[in-house]
């Protein structure tokens, strides 16, 4: 994000700060991330609608106390809408699901042997099914948002390092048990 | 860490689902209706502590009261006392 875009938007919160319907520039360039990214943790389109929604109207609510900390204001939706998620996933007491596009995993995994195939989506998929929630929530945000480790780590409430750790931990498995090439960068 | 699912979805998502969620107007009503019932609820708090505060201050004052009534006849006792014993 330029340094304009980045002035630009200090000065529709600005604005969205005294009127609120100036806020609605911002939901209709972040709408669509904000509504993929919970629908990835939720599978459930009436959901993750609801809970976009409730996470608009919580920025509405709190827009007087935000801050710029170096962070497009993305990542603050990122966050208040990872709240809302895990709030729902609280209330109902059920397992997080993670709804996770096959081209996206293509994506991440570059082809390294032949046998890439069903059975080999499955086994990977039974590899992230085992590990950590919170490996998956780093991994997701890295290569399904193309978030940087910063603004992981302030989305997740993290710190930068362990972000980087959990994801280097996850995607060293994934190379070691599947002898793949996993996209490795940071 | 938690429990979690994965699920993998065959399709990509597209522009034209998320559309039918995109409503900013519903949005804004939510939020002037939520701000409304957050300050009805705050003016009612502010009101209950006002309330309490004058219950309290009332009680405190009767209980003063009641505790200053029986020193005021005990004095009337002892000057009836000591009236009484001139003759």
């Amino acid at each position: 994000m330029s340094e304009d875009e980045i002035r630009k938007e200090e000065q529709i919160i600005e604005r969205s700060k005294k009127d609120p319907r100036a806020f609605g520039e911002l939901y209709e360039k972040y709408f669509d991330r904000i509504f993929n990214y919970v629908l990835r943790q939720t599978d459930d389109e009436e959901l993750a609608g609801d809970l976009c929604s409730q996470t608009f109207v919580n920025a509405l609510h709190n827009i007087n106390r935000y801050e710029f900390r170096g962070f497009p204001f993305s990542a603050w939706l990122y966050k208040i809408a990872g709240n809302e998620v895990n709030k729902h996933y609280r209330k109902n007491k059920g397992n997080k699901i993670f709804s996770i596009e096959e081209l996206k995993v293509r994506e991440l995994i570059e082809q390294g042997t032949d046998d890439w195939d069903e059975e080999m989506i499955t086994r990977v998929l039974q590899y992230m099914n085992e590990l950590p929630t919170d490996m998956i929530q780093v991994l997701e945000l890295r290569f399904f948002e193309d978030k940087d480790f910063k603004e992981i780590a302030f989305i997740l409430d993290i710190t930068e390092s362990g972000a980087k750790m959990r994801t280097y931990r996850a995607l060293d498995k994934l190379r070691t048990n599947f002898n793949l090439k996993v996209k490795y960068d940071g | 860490m938690g429990k979690h699912e994965i699920r993998l979805r065959r399709q990509r998502m597209s522009a034209r689902g998320s559309d039918r969620y995109r409503n900013y107007n519903a949005v804004l009503k939510q939020h002037s209706n939520e701000k409304r019932f957050k300050q009805i609820t705050r003016i009612f708090t502010f009101l209950l502590l006002i309330a309490l505060v004058v219950i309290i201050f009332m009680a405190i004052t009767r209980w003063e009261k009641k505790q200053s009534k029986p020193t005021s006849k005990v004095n009337n006792h002892l000057v009836v006392t000591g009236y009484s014993s001139w003759h």
